[in-house]
């Protein structure tokens, strides 16, 4: 409030600020230091900062970190997409099918982000031109997509793999698995370069400061004379391209076309989001600390994994989504109070 | 924010019937149509069984539907009814297993009466409720982000409690009664329990305070609030009567397979939302009713019994709800553009 005006009330106002700029990192930090400090089986020798275990951990979580530097620019303009997910697994069979049949990589890259694109702007034209809510738009599409992914499994097996006549090349893992720089993969550096590319599309972009209008007030917006429908229509498009990218970077991983493995990748997109402090109402939100939420998810998954038995994942999933939600309301309830 | 709110009695002053009224008349013929369209095209098709098997292969999610159509009315999702499922049944059954005769950990109960253990069971439902309530109506964040969590807390207790597997083991015979005593031909028990909630909630929407005021926050909450409405109390409300009916559900699902299986009830939460966008209702909140709920029950169930005769593959059921879905809305959306022109 603009009553508060001592010295003390603005040193407090700081504090908060930097609080809600660093408490991510801290998240992080403490996150990876219960984790160093207990024995798991999958941590190899049985620890887990152990660097290769480290450089495992990122190969296998580009898809993820993607899809959640992506997902922060939906979440800015007051839009959702749960369709990600099934984007995800949709395009990794897709993958996995091209490059079965033997189309070239970068061919196939092609044709699946191209198709990444289509996905993305059937939801944008569900949401922006026929009008229809988002998370019921998404749903729909999530719902399509993932029968999509299933359907194109021929009946009787349960993923795209070495076949009689067909065989997965050889070259399929390269990708996601080969350890080009300080046992980093490929797939792990296209999501920095794309975690690169999303902040200078934010911070230095027109664009991005179309999103901010549009997530603060989409009538002011739209009478400032910014096209509301391309700015998140093309929100749409960008989430479909990314995640179909990372779709042929989690086919490249597992080696195979697995239709459920995009499962569940909407909500860890949006914890990773909201752990990041993104308004989820939207006009507020930073790529990088998304990517750091992806981080701390990525983390707790596997270290949880090799802890306690599997079928405590879930429960520990949902509690940290409310864990992001309490935690993202009361920061910005700081902001609004500050 | 200020939309009109639409005529809430059956007939307004011109005349006309309401746009409710009108929806669910159409939505009737579209049920009429498919069953007939499907009984053309597909052998056998038209019969008494046929019927009857529709409904008692879709109470479930008539029970469920009921909830999720109150809460939408007001505005709001709810995608934890499908792990509330999961949970209720396996719970149901852990409760019931014998205390310390069981062969394995998967066998071991609480050796509780089956009445203490439904009693249980709803509480902790109720307890899954409380928390969409908290951070729904009192923190005020986006329902959808909640309730996925909460989804994900649900059916995780379920697999946590079933082991990651599924509970059987030891089960009295009680257990399966409920979900099983047959009425008349496929019909059980548990079909006419859905039809005396049916009958309880019309009760409700149309005939109490508690349902038109459900009408009016989805229609304007700040209205709402201005005439006295507690506007937070009621969602909560609405979210724990949602939790409680997807226990129900659960535990009459897990008596009929007498098993309490955590990954019961994936997607239904997908599928009461069809169902309830089916029968005209809308996010945006206001409008939306049971009856029209009941007939999307049964139009989904068409469709789906219809793509199963057709000898479609079963993932054929998801893209083809998505599409039912999607036309749903927009022929809706259409129908009350021009009338109400």
């Amino acid at each position: 409030m603009s009553s508060n005006c001592t010295p003390a009330s603005l040193r407090a106002q700081k504090a908060k600020r930097i609080v809600k700029e660093i408490y991510v990192y801290i998240i992080l930090l403490a996150v990876v230091t219960v984790l160093s400090l207990l024995k798991g089986d999958l941590f190899q020798r049985g620890n887990f900062l152990f660097p290769p275990n480290i450089a495992n951990l990122l190969r296998m979580s580009a898809p993820i970190l993607m899809i959640s530097s992506a997902f922060t620019l939906i979440f800015i303009t007051g839009n959702i997409d749960l369709s990600v997910g099934s984007t995800l697994s949709l395009t990794t069979v897709v993958h996995a099918i091209l490059v079965l049949n033997g189309f070239p990589f970068a061919l196939s890259l092609v044709i699946v982000v191209a198709l990444g694109v289509l996905l993305g702007s059937v939801n944008g034209f569900l949401v922006m031109k026929l009008r229809i809510t988002p998370v019921i738009a998404t749903l729909i599409t999530m719902n399509a997509y993932q029968g999509l992914a299933r359907y194109l499994v021929p009946p009787g097996i349960s993923s795209i793999t070495t076949t009689d006549t067909l065989k997965m090349p050889e070259w399929m893992g390269h990708f996601s698995k080969d350890q080009v720089f300080m046992g980093l993969s490929w797939a792990f550096i296209v999501a920095i370069v794309l975690l690169i590319a999303l902040v200078i599309l934010q911070k230095r972009t027109l664009f991005g400061k179309y999103l901010v209008a549009v997530g603060g007030n989409r009538t002011a917006a739209e009478l400032s004379g910014i096209n509301v429908v391309k700015v998140v229509w093309g929100v749409y498009i960008l989430l479909g391209a990314i995640s179909a990218l990372a779709g042929v970077a989690r086919a490249s991983y597992l080696l195979i076309g697995e239709p459920y493995t995009g499962v569940g990748a909407e909500t860890e997109a949006i914890i990773a989001c909201l752990l990041g402090g993104t308004v989820f109402t939207g006009g507020e939100g930073s790529v990088v600390k998304s990517f750091v939420g992806a981080i701390i998810i990525v983390c707790l998954t596997f270290g949880l994994k090799s802890v306690i038995p599997e079928y405590w994942q879930l429960l520990a999933k949902g509690a940290v989504l409310v864990f992001a939600v309490v935690l993202n309301h009361l920061l910005s309830k700081e902001a609004i109070a500050a | 924010m200020n939309k009109p709110i639409k005529a809430l009695n059956a007939r307004s002053a011109t005349g006309k019937i309401s746009n409710e009224a009108f929806l669910n008349r159409v939505m009737f013929l579209v049920l009429i149509v498919l069953f007939a369209l499907a009984s053309i095209f597909i052998d056998k098709y038209f019969s008494t069984a046929t019927a009857l098997n529709l409904i008692a292969n879709n109470w479930y999610i008539v029970i469920l539907g009921i909830g999720v159509t109150f809460l939408l009315v007001s505005g709001h999702l709810d995608m934890s009814v499908g792990g509330i499922v999961g949970m209720a049944g396996v719970l149901s059954a852990y409760f019931t297993q014998p205390a310390n005769e069981g062969f394995s950990e998967l066998g071991q109960g609480l050796g509780l009466p089956y009445g203490v253990a439904i009693l249980l069971t709803l509480l902790v439902c109720l307890f899954i409720g409380m928390l969409n309530a908290l951070f729904i109506a009192k923190m005020r964040v986006a329902s959808i982000i909640v309730t996925l969590g909460t989804m994900s807390i649900a059916r995780g207790i379920g697999q946590v409690a079933a082991l990651g597997a599924q509970r059987s083991a030891g089960l009295p015979d009680l257990f399966g009664v409920i979900g099983n005593v047959p009425l008349f031909g496929p019909i059980k028990i548990a079909a006419a329990i859905a039809a005396i909630l049916v009958v309880i909630a019309l009760f409700i929407e149309k005939k109490t305070s508690f349902g038109r005021r459900t009408y009016l926050i989805g229609a304007n909450r700040e209205a709402a609030r201005l005439s006295g409405v507690k506007v937070e109390l009621h969602i909560g409300l609405l979210y724990m009567l949602s939790a409680l009916l997807a226990g129900i559900t659960g535990i009459l699902l897990a008596s009929e397979m007498k098993a309490g299986i955590s990954t019961r009830g994936a997607g239904f939460e997908f599928n009461a939302l069809v169902v309830t966008l089916l029968g005209g209702a809308s996010i945006d909140g206001g409008v939306g009713s049971v009856l029209g709920m009941v007939i999307g029950a049964l139009i989904l169930g068409v469709v789906s019994s219809a793509a199963y005769g057709l000898l479609l593959r079963p993932e054929w059921q998801f893209i083809l709800k998505a599409v039912v879905t999607f036309l749903a809305i927009i022929a809706q959306r259409y129908l009350l553009d021009r009338r109400n022109k």
